[in-house]
């Protein structure tokens, strides 16, 4: 995977999907796109569709109705895809951990490779991951 | 005449939140339209019932990232309309300061989806560098860029010490340069304006009907809005006007939006110089909150925010609602989406700026025959002012 | 305030437990009576209806409008008190307010409230919905 995966790390397209945040997390992502903190000067772009994605950004507490959509949209991605879990929401449930329709573990929804605390995340921090992340690929 | 149907979503290839349309259409034109929400309900009225009124305001706060101070005043309004608790006038004016600045930065952000979502994407990114200094801003007054954690039950939770003020004032003066300067990019662009005039009409009488709030109704002629019919905290000390615009269509709720956030910057400058020499307190102790209820309102960027609390006399409440703007809001586009084409529904269901902002989907369009043939609404959207763009240059 | 002394006025046989505050007024009014209120306060005096409110209490369960008059800032407040709590109904005011369908939708996800005359009775937010969620804001032992 080694040789891939460097070609993978100098452009990583993302997908976003939102499972019942509050949309702020959203808004920093895109956020992210433009010109202040411009992360396509990194080779980072967002896609329209999951078939085109190498990474993958959930938010949200992930409620009961939407995660048998979370779960199809990943089974859809093509491997290897790494999924980037930004936000408190996703960690730790942030203050809905009382909610009745809450998905319990959000790992047996789809797997997360990273997480991203915060509520929500400065985007200093969401390049810090990628740039992580990019750094993993390299080896 | 054969109707076909036009699922769309429930999530969608890009950015915000998952929702799902289907759009009943005949030939090119929208014949009907029917919603399924619930795909973000967290159930924020039942985790209300278990928290203490100091929590809920921070539970309250999470409901919306981008009107994630509305939320709160509308809150506190409710509780201390239990009570008719009385707030210092210091804390008046840093409320209405934090409020008004979430309006220009939700109008900035609904100004650049707006162009996104008709393929000027020069006017997202002008739009979206311009609303970075108000996030600074907000990140002077508290700390954090979005949920600033600034309301509390008789006050504000911190002050602002004069060198902050001047630090606000250097970046106020930005916005406003720079705001004269986008909004005459919108407002006289020639192809922006024949795209979007006379696009997704909701009349006066549906606006009624619908119950709809803020932009959205002010656009068809209906002159409601909370900070002037009932003025509370700095309302009623500042100086700014109404702005009712008549046509309903998307381009004039463009122009109310654009013509609201100089009110904002109207409002800040005014708030900021009374901060100069307003003394005193911040914040009064409330010990505790009296048997009884209380309906609390604020003027969000997208509308009236409402908030009813009911208290036993026990530290928490025994019911929270909380009716967000875009709930009455949405219903509406009923009404303003029919017999219009294809290509102009994605502006019009963005027009009310719902919550789930950023409402780009591609769609799928099954016949009868169910032979499927894939159909981009963004694609159309585009095509449609690329066309008009190319109509008017060779004009 | 001219408007709720009139309002008061026109229908004073159909309020009963009044309680005045500063712009607020909450009233009880019986089943049978919450159309013709209704009908009074958003066509009559122009009045736009807010959002209504639904609450388990243990004398039964309580519906609460809320009415807004842009022009004053009022609000007037009419309760429905329902005794049953194992059937609730309620008439419907949809067919009076467009606006009131999502909100009663709501009420009848929420709460199992049923409302008589409504266009489309069905849930709005657990509709689809794969778990087990049903009226989720009813306490637990009653349900």
């Amino acid at each position: 995977m080694g040789w891939y995966n460097k070609r993978l790390a100098k452009s990583l397209w993302v997908f976003h999907i939102s499972g019942s945040p509050c949309n702020n997390c959203d808004i920093e992502i895109l956020d992210l796109l433009t010109p202040r903190y411009d992360v396509e000067r990194l080779g980072i772009k967002l896609v329209g569709s999951i078939r085109h994605a190498d990474v993958l950004l959930v938010t949200g507490i992930f409620n009961q109705k939407i995660a048998p959509k979370i779960k199809k949209i990943y089974e859809q991605a093509p491997k290897p895809i790494f999924v980037v879990a930004v936000g408190t929401c996703v960690s730790s449930g942030c203050c809905f951990k009382e909610s009745y329709n809450r998905v319990e573990k959000r790992e047996e929804v789809i797997p997360i490779d990273m997480y991203i605390p915060g509520c929500p995340p400065k985007p200093e921090s969401m390049i810090e991951a990628v740039v992580k992340l990019v750094g993993v690929l390299n080896g | 005449m054969k109707a076909n149907k036009i699922p769309i979503g429930p999530f969608h290839p890009l950015l915000e939140e998952a929702e799902y349309f289907e759009l009943t259409v005949d030939g090119e034109t929208v014949v009907d339209i029917d919603m399924e929400i619930g795909w973000m309900h967290r159930g924020h009225e039942y985790i209300s019932e278990m928290k203490t009124f100091t929590q809920s305001i921070y539970l309250v706060e999470r409901i919306c990232g981008i009107c994630s101070t509305s939320h709160p005043i509308a809150c506190v309004h409710a509780i201390e309309d239990i009570d008719n608790i009385e707030i210092p006038v210091r804390a008046r004016y840093i409320r209405t300061l934090v409020g008004e600045l979430e309006r220009i930065h939700s109008h900035l952000l609904w100004l650049g989806l707006a162009g996104h979502f008709i393929g000027y994407d020069t006017l997202w990114m002008w739009a979206w560098k311009y609303r970075e200094p108000v996030l600074e801003m907000f990140e002077i007054i508290s700390g954090n860029r979005n949920h600033y954690g600034m309301m509390r039950v008789g006050g504000v939770a911190q002050d602002l010490d004069s060198a902050k003020v001047v630090e606000l004032y250097k970046h106020l003066d930005m916005i406003e340069k720079k705001m004269v300067m986008i909004s005459k990019a919108a407002k006289d662009d020639p192809v922006l304006k024949s795209r979007l005039k006379g696009v997704g009409v909701l009349s006066h009488e549906d606006a009624i009907a619908y119950c709809t709030v803020g932009p959205t109704s002010r656009a068809s002629g209906v002159p409601g809005d909370v900070r002037l019919d009932e003025p509370t905290d700095a309302y009623d000390l500042v100086d700014f006007n109404r702005i009712v615009l008549q046509n309903g269509d998307v381009y004039d709720k463009l122009v109310v939006r654009v013509l609201e956030t100089f009110e904002s910057i109207k409002i800040v400058r005014q708030c900021l110089d009374k901060l100069t020499t307003v003394t005193g307190p911040v914040l009064n102790n409330v010990k505790e909150i009296s048997p009884g209820e209380g309906i609390g309102r604020y003027e969000a960027p997208r509308g009236e925010v409402f908030h009813y609390i009911r208290s036993d006399g026990t530290n928490r409440p025994i019911r929270h609602k909380v009716r967000a703007p875009s709930y009455v809001n949405i219903p509406s586009f009923k009404a303003s989406c029919k017999g219009i084409p294809i290509a102009d529904a994605l502006i019009t269901l963005a027009s009310v700026d719902p919550c789930y902002c950023c409402t780009e989907r591609s769609l799928k369009i099954i016949d009868k025959n169910h032979d499927p043939c894939s159909f981009d609404l963004l694609k159309a959207s585009r095509e449609k002012t690329e066309r008009i763009r190319r109509e008017i240059n060779a004009d | 305030m001219a408007e709720v002394e009139q309002f008061i006025r026109d229908m004073g046989a159909k309020i009963h437990a009044k309680i005045e505050k500063k712009r607020r007024l909450y009233f009880n009014v019986s089943n049978d009576d919450i159309q013709e209120i209704a009908e009074y306060l958003f066509k009559k005096m122009g009045c736009r209806l807010s959002t209504a409110t639904a609450m388990e209490m243990y004398h039964g369960i309580e519906i609460l409008y809320h009415f807004s008059l842009d022009k004053t800032g009022q609000y007037f407040c009419p309760r429905v008190v329902i005794k049953d709590k194992k059937n609730p109904k309620v008439n419907s005011i949809a067919s009076i307010i467009e606006g009131a369908v999502w909100i009663e939708r709501e009420m009848f996800d929420l709460w199992g409230i049923e409302f008589i005359g409504h266009p489309r009775m069905e849930e709005l937010l657990t509709i689809n919905h794969p778990g087990t969620v049903k009226h989720p804001l009813r306490f637990k032992e009653a349900a």
